[in-house]
């Protein structure tokens, strides 16, 4: 941690926020926001002098509310950087009449109650979320009586306890009496694995955490009586098999079951817990002295923001998404972002560590490099065709259109490296105005013709995007999950992507059912392009009523990536669909849409619509 | 939250639900999982975009 | 919409049928297949191959754009997804721009799926392959363009994690700005006080 104040190719911000970030890979513009600390940092000396004078009482957060601290405070002793902070909510009041104790303490007058937050400005070519978790509160699992019963503890709460630096000074004591138990009980997977409270995944850390516990108490109280209660012990690292053995040597229980309720003894304070031991099968009470819940982690409920500015997404369990789960663990799917430590799912330090390692690696690969090419898949606008409605500026999830000028008769302009490839514009273009680099229109156009040039009737046209539902498929090959053969497939970077032109033109050759599918809303790989899809399949359902075509014969799907069995279902309901369509309606279908009249007819009453609902649609999207 | 009437285009559930106007949102079939669920416009010709 | 396309009139398309060993063939009639992209306009060249991915495999195919002039590639296997990059770099090496190339998956999405179904399977296959042929008519070589780097990086958050990349990131050389939100860095880490498996301070 020193090194880290030390190292010259380091800059600090600490007390820090990002306030802002834009950009793109190679091109990060970020403003941080230094909170105001109210105490010059570069000049405090931490000599303690403001702390004494300082009235204000509080609970101290690091020792977990066990003790306290002042309003003016350093949050440990080896803090870093070594220099106090104050607090101004709680401070009595900036100005002398109220307190303005410490200021007159301090030698070096580095207190000052007017600072302001600070906005600094940087430039960086990469970036690395290491924004952490959080553990898990166990208020809501009542049964424990976690808050009621004082002598029931979380693990970080005992860490505190056991600790030299701790409130106790390294003495063991439980809450109540202040003396050292003689029996203490440790509960696995509070919050963890469990689906109906709390969070279904393992947290990987927490079994480790209490053997690890309970050879500290071995070491130094060898005569308390330690019990672990848990699910299963998950012992899978390098040495860890051998703390798990040495614990259960060192004569701790380990007991298969976790407790169903805790009750306190109101006079002696001591706790009684309702166990089914699910090895014997027998129902069992323990009284113990001490209760420690061995939380799980969860995510950050902080991270929004961040994960707004890097358009990142995370996994079911709430922690980011990596870019690929076996082969890019520490990258973002967004370029030149990577992940490091528990911010990605839970983990111990010396996985952290690990990941860090290999995040700081891949980074200075793009930095080393000095420069990354951009696959060429990106917007392009055809100025002759544009019309400056601003329509792509507006749905663009990257902002990387700029606005066009109507009067100036000057067309948007897309910025190359911001634009991610979605082709969200390019299908919203009323103009047709706009040409994706590798996925123009007559590519698809050209698809379509080509798998209706046989038997179109039997066909399921299926739009799936690149990330989730064309590998959901692949998962359902992978899995070999059997499904009927009538899907013809069309694969398109996004959902997005998916233009009114290329469905209509799939039923104008006799398709019989059209699927658009993509990446759930939360799984959307270009922030929020789905919303698009939805709207436009929504649009597309009142277009086909209009013609006299019934809506249910595009159906629309999100499929993730894991999801075979989902892709596989869908197609077999597709093909149920498939049979209910006949052969005259699929004819109606081909000559209505051939028939430019009638569909210009539907456009025509549409735009009309649309024209005088613009103003407040505009003010909308704003 | 305004409500709204909901129809699933592939079983052909219906039900009420509300919805957040403006903001698309995930739609899925209380009854088949099927995301291909359409609001149903209102009496009114009303237009939803 | 059909009459503005425009596409270039000196096709050479070049078709390469993967078996995969028996993992497509087993299910779809390669050779059906194969003799079908023949009879496909503009298409010039098709080699049915075992395993298209490996060193033989990617030699007929830089061998066969050679010989047959090749302007544009298919490869019929399996999920781009896996393979896009590897045959993307096959057609540069033989000069061609890695852009003229396409994928078409006829093992995930076709013969692992459908696999008591062989007829059905290999007429999907052959649907497939000719939807991959229409695509590949459009392509054009493309230029990816470059984007310079700035030389510093941003690490959020001075947990033992972002502690860990900052310190490396800093030693190779490089600029790094570690932002904390706390008033000190250390994280979660900090408040630990002995931690496995060695069981030391973790400060
Ligand atoms: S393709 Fe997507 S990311 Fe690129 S400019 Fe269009 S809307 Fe934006
Ligand atoms: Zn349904």
């Amino acid at each position: 941690m020193m090194d880290v104040g030390r190292h010259p190719n380091i800059t600090l911000y600490s007390y820090s926020e990002v306030d802002a970030l834009t950009g793109f890979v190679g091109n990060f513009h970020i403003t941080i926001r230094r909170k105001a600390r109210y105490v010059v940092e570069s000049e405090c000396t931490a000599c303690n002098d403001c702390v004494e004078v300082c009235p204000v009482v509080v609970p101290d957060e690091y020792q977990q509310g066990f003790s306290s601290r002042k309003a003016i405070y350093i949050p440990f002793p080896q803090a870093v950087p070594s220099a106090y902070v104050l607090n101004m909510e709680e401070c009595l009041g900036n100005n002398p009449i109220a307190c303005g104790k410490c200021a007159e303490a301090c030698e070096k007058k580095c207190i000052d109650y007017d600072m302001q937050d600070e906005l600094i400005n940087i430039e960086v070519g990469v970036v690395i979320v290491a924004t952490g978790m959080e553990v898990y509160d166990p208020t809501e699992l009542d049964e424990f009586g976690y808050t009621r019963h004082e002598n029931v503890v979380t693990s970080m709460e005992f860490e505190r306890l056991i600790c030299a630096g701790g409130p106790t000074e390294g003495h063991f004591l439980r809450p109540t009496d202040r003396e050292t138990p003689k029996t203490i009980g440790f509960i696995q997977c509070v919050g963890s694995r469990s689906e109906n409270r709390g969070n279904p995944y393992c947290s990987n850390i927490c079994c480790m955490n209490t053997v690890k516990d309970t050879l500290l108490l071995r070491d130094h109280y060898p005569d308390i009586e330690a019990k672990v209660f848990y699910i299963d012990i998950r012992a899978f690292g390098k040495g860890f098999e051998d703390l798990y053995k040495r614990s259960r040597e060192g004569g701790v229980k380990y007991i298969r079951g976790i407790p169903g309720e805790i009750e306190e003894n109101p006079e002696t304070k001591n706790l009684l817990l309702t166990v089914e031991n699910t090895t014997t099968g027998q129902l069992e009470k323990h009284e113990l002295q001490m209760v420690v819940l061995s939380l799980g982690l969860v995510p950050r409920h902080d991270g929004d923001l961040l994960k707004r500015f890097l358009t990142l997404s995370n996994t079911v369990d709430g922690f980011l998404m990596e870019c690929h789960p076996k082969l890019k663990p520490v990258d973002a799917p967004t370029r030149g972002v990577f992940f490091a430590g528990c911010v990605e799912a839970p983990k111990d330090i010396k996985d952290s560590v690990t990941q860090a390692g290999a995040a700081a690696a891949r980074a200075s690969i793009l930095l080393n490099a000095g420069k990354v090419k951009v696959e060429a898949i990106t917007s392009r606008i055809i100025e002759e065709k544009c019309n400056y409605c601003g329509i792509c500026a507006r749905v663009c999830p990257y902002h990387a259109i700029m606005e066009p000028d109507r009067k100036a008769k000057k067309a948007p302009v897309v910025i190359q490296a911001a634009c991610a490839g979605c082709g969200t514009c390019a299908a919203e273009c009323p103009q047709d105005a706009i040409e994706m680099r590798h996925y123009r229109d007559e590519q698809y156009l050209a698809q379509i013709e080509a798998l209706m040039a046989e038997r179109p009737h039997e066909h399921i046209v299926t739009f799936a995007c690149n990330w989730c539902s064309y590998p959901g498929g692949d998962d359902a090959g992978t899995a070999r999950l059997q499904y009927p053969t009538s899907c013809r497939l069309i694969r398109t970077m996004c959902s997005g992507r998916v233009d009114e032109d290329f469905v209509m033109h799939a039923f104008r050759l006799g398709a019989p059912i059209v699927l658009v599918s993509g990446c759930h809303f939360s799984d959307c790989h270009y922030i929020d392009a789905v919303q698009w899809t939805q709207k436009r399949v929504e649009r597309m359902w009142n277009k086909l009523e209009r013609l006299g075509i019934r809506p249910e014969r595009l159906q629309l799907d999100w499929i993730s990536a894991a999801d075979g069995q989902k892709f596989a279902r869908v197609m077999r309901e597709l093909e149920e669909m498939l049979k209910t369509v006949t052969m005259e309606e699929i004819k109606h279908t081909m000559e209505v849409l051939s028939n430019g009249k009638a569909e210009k007819k539907a456009t025509a009453a549409k735009k009309a619509k649309v024209k005088k609902k613009t103003p407040t649609k505009k003010a909308k999207v704003e | 939250m305004p409500e709204a009437k909901f129809k699933c285009l592939r079983c052909g559930h219906e039900y009420t639900g509300s919805y957040t106007p403006g903001t698309p949102q995930e739609l899925t079939c209380p009854k088949c999982r099927s995301n291909s669920v359409r609001r149903l416009p209102e009496k009114k010709p009303a237009q939803k975009d | 919409m059909t009459d503005e396309m425009k596409k270039p009139d000196d096709l050479r398309i070049g078709v390469f049928v993967c078996d995969c060993g028996l993992n497509i063939a087993g299910t779809v009639d390669c050779r059906a297949v194969a003799e079908y992209a023949e009879t496909l306009d503009d298409v010039v060249a098709v080699v049915r191959n075992k395993y298209t991915c490996a060193d033989p495999g990617q030699n007929e195919i830089k061998r066969a754009i050679e010989e047959h002039n090749l302007n544009r590639v298919v490869v019929a296997s399996c999920t781009p997804k896996i393979h896009e990059p590897t045959f993307r770099n096959c057609v540069a090496e033989a000069g061609l721009n890695p852009y003229l190339f396409e994928m078409v998956n006829i093992r995930e999405h076709c013969s692992w799926v459908h696999q008591r179904e062989k007829e059905k399977a290999t007429e999907k296959a052959k649907d497939l392959i000719r939807s991959g042929v229409a695509r590949a008519r459009f392509l054009e070589p493309q230029i990816e363009e470059e984007v310079p780097v700035t030389k510093a990086a941003l690490v959020i958050g001075g947990g033992i994690a972002g502690i860990q990349a900052a310190l490396d990131l800093a030693d190779a050389g490089h600029k790094v700005y570690l932002v904390e939100k706390e008033p000190s860095i250390g994280g979660i880490m900090a408040a630990i006080d002995k931690t496995y498996p060695t069981m030391d301070c973790s400060i």
